[in-house]
């Protein structure tokens, strides 16, 4: 287990990568049940991260550092963006719709990237300082994707 | 206190201003074209031919030149929490000069005269000098991915030299000032915007958007390290080499710099081949066979030059392998990417949710997208082929002209798509100003 908030989510972003492209790889392959599974657990494991960053993380962070406030606020818009490609991509896979699949994710993998970058890069050190003695706490609530 | 401006949504500068670049980009690669299939056999025979200069510009200030400045435009805000100051006027500037600088200096080296040289020189340092002035700026305040900023500093650095000694020789060709060793300061040019300013923006960029784009392991830190300043300490050596005086001082700047360049450059092209060997997004996608061809290419230029193949092959490689075949996988990404980006904003500020934005493969249809690298890798093939057997220079270039027109149709295609879904989506109350994409 990374003892860092910035060591675990950060981990978490690349566990999630990987989900992505197991969904890219199934659609490519056109074998739809397996792009169901892929997509399910790729949809679990990135709304379990956004809620534990809603309800665990940003509120700690906010109330140890209330500066923080502006940065978790465009966090919690880029997650609903995030949620809006998830339901499109779950409407692509239903509909068995592998172009629209492919494009969906393609598209959501581009704004995850950015987003990722600016939480590895401001808000999850911020995060390392301000909650320091907190960390190991927080964590205990954290599961990571599989 | 922390500064959290990277963490805004509105760093992104409006689309037309990056759109204006980078679709203008892809004529100048089919204008390439032209000049090759008109000039036929004679165009490859040698570096020093006018075509080979006329066509060399197209490319590198022309093509590459409008695609570097518009993704940077575009990226540097974005990576690096730093906007570009007066970013409008400055992106207007450069896309009229760079394409004016490319234009009038194809046209000089193509017989129109000296004062077409002048004008187009005139232009091109006008627009790098603008670009440079306003990006130093953006470069100097950014933070953050320090591997990509060290490089695309020192690449920053690397365009000033270029400039200087591009202004020199158009000078000296114009018999304005007389430059002794010619030969010498055409060679110290090159150096330092094929290697320098472009090569360490590749490898800057490569060292951002290679484990982005497709899921890769990260560069390895000795080459981030240690790559870029290496590269820019042996661009250095070479000129004080150079400096030193004519002679055997120069023909050890010219081995120092291309055997440091070809070294150093096709070290990254092998281990940017193999991160992507090793990539988690299995998928081919329509940019990752620009990324093989382009460093395949690179790896075949440095080869080509240990074995002392003509320069003309290594121009090719290097030109159209790399040159135009890396940012047009670039451009596949980054264009939808940007048309999806501004209409999602755009539908948040006018909340028209009952509009369907479309995604990026809405925007740039990917079956099409490979026919593009397809055609492309044909011309690179032909044109290769053309250095031995100068007959095929005509096929080459048509090859080019085909690939570099389907280029331009589709990146138009896509702004015309984003404008038809703005037009759906509508104004926001408090937003009439912002300009239509006129492109």
């Amino acid at each position: 287990m990374s003892d860092t908030i910035s060591a675990a989510l950060s981990d978490d972003h690349r566990r999630c990568d990987r989900l992505l492209a197991l969904v890219e790889q199934a659609a490519d392959g056109g074998d739809w049940t397996s792009v169901g599974a892929e997509a399910a657990s790729f949809h679990e494991a990135m709304e379990r991260h956004f809620r534990y960053e809603e309800e665990v993380l940003f509120p700690a962070l906010e109330a140890r550092a209330p500066m923080a406030t502006g940065p978790t606020g465009v966090m919690r818009m880029e997650h609903t963006q995030m949620r809006h490609m998830l339901t499109d991509l779950a409407a692509a896979v239903a509909g068995h719709a592998a172009d629209d699949c492919l494009g969906v994710l393609e598209t959501l993998h581009l704004i995850t990237q950015q987003h990722n970058a600016k939480e590895e890069g401001i808000l999850y050190p911020m995060a390392d300082r301000a909650l320091a003695g907190e960390a190991a706490g927080l964590l205990a609530g954290f599961t990571p994707a599989p | 206190m922390v500064d959290t401006t990277g963490l805004s949504l509105d760093q992104a500068p409006p689309i037309h201003l990056p759109l204006r670049l980078l679709l203008t980009a892809p004529w100048f690669a089919a204008a390439a074209g032209v000049v090759l299939m008109s000039v036929g056999e004679p165009a490859l025979v040698s570096r020093w031919t006018p075509t080979a200069l006329a066509l060399t510009h197209l490319i590198t200030v022309g093509f590459l030149g409008q695609a570097m400045c518009g993704a940077l435009l575009q990226m540097l805000p974005v990576i690096a929490g730093a906007p570009v100051p007066g970013v409008r006027p400055v992106a207007a500037l450069v896309h009229l000069a760079l394409a004016a600088g490319a234009g009038f200096l194809a046209a000089g080296f193509l017989g129109s005269g000296g004062w077409a040289l002048a004008l187009g020189a005139a232009a091109s340092v006008l627009g790098f000098g603008v670009f440079l002035a306003a990006v130093g700026v953006a470069l100097v305040r950014a933070r953050g991915a320090p591997a990509t900023l060290g490089s695309l500093r020192l690449a920053g650095v690397a365009l000033i030299p270029t400039l200087v000694l591009g202004a020199s020789l158009v000078s000296a060709l114009l018999g304005w000032v007389s430059l002794p060793a010619f030969a010498t300061w055409v060679d110290l040019h090159l150096a330092w915007g094929l290697f320098g300013w472009v090569g360490l923006l590749i490898v800057g960029v490569g060292y951002q958007v290679v484990p982005m784009f497709h899921v890769t392991p990260a560069y390895p830190r000795a080459l981030t390290r240690f790559l870029a300043p290496l590269l820019f300490a042996v661009l250095v050596a070479a000129s004080v080499a150079a400096l030193a005086g004519p002679g055997a001082w120069a023909e050890v700047a010219k081995g120092l710099a291309q055997g440091g360049a070809a070294l150093g450059l096709s070290a990254f092209a092998l281990v940017t081949l193999r991160l992507q060997r090793q990539r988690s997004r299995r998928r081919r996608d329509a940019t990752l066979p620009h990324w093989w061809s382009a460093m395949g290419s690179l790896v075949a230029a440095a080869g080509a030059w240990g074995l002392g193949a003509p320069d003309s092959l290594i121009g090719v490689l290097l030109l159209v392998g790399v040159g135009i075949g890396l940012p047009s996988g670039m451009l596949f990404k980054i264009v939808p990417f940007l048309c999806w980006f501004h209409l999602q904003q755009r539908q948040i500020a006018t909340g028209r949710f009952d509009v369907r934005v479309p995604h990026m493969h809405g925007f740039l249809p990917e079956r099409l997208t490979r026919w593009q690298w397809w055609l492309h890798l044909g011309a690179l093939v032909t044109l290769v082929a053309a250095v031995a057997e100068p007959r095929l220079t005509l096929p080459g270039g048509g090859l080019l002209l085909v690939a570099s027109l389907l280029l331009a149709g589709l990146l138009g295609n896509a702004a015309l798509r984003y404008r038809h879904t703005r037009a759906l989506l509508g104004q926001p109350a408090m937003d009439l100003a912002v300009p239509e994409v006129g492109q």
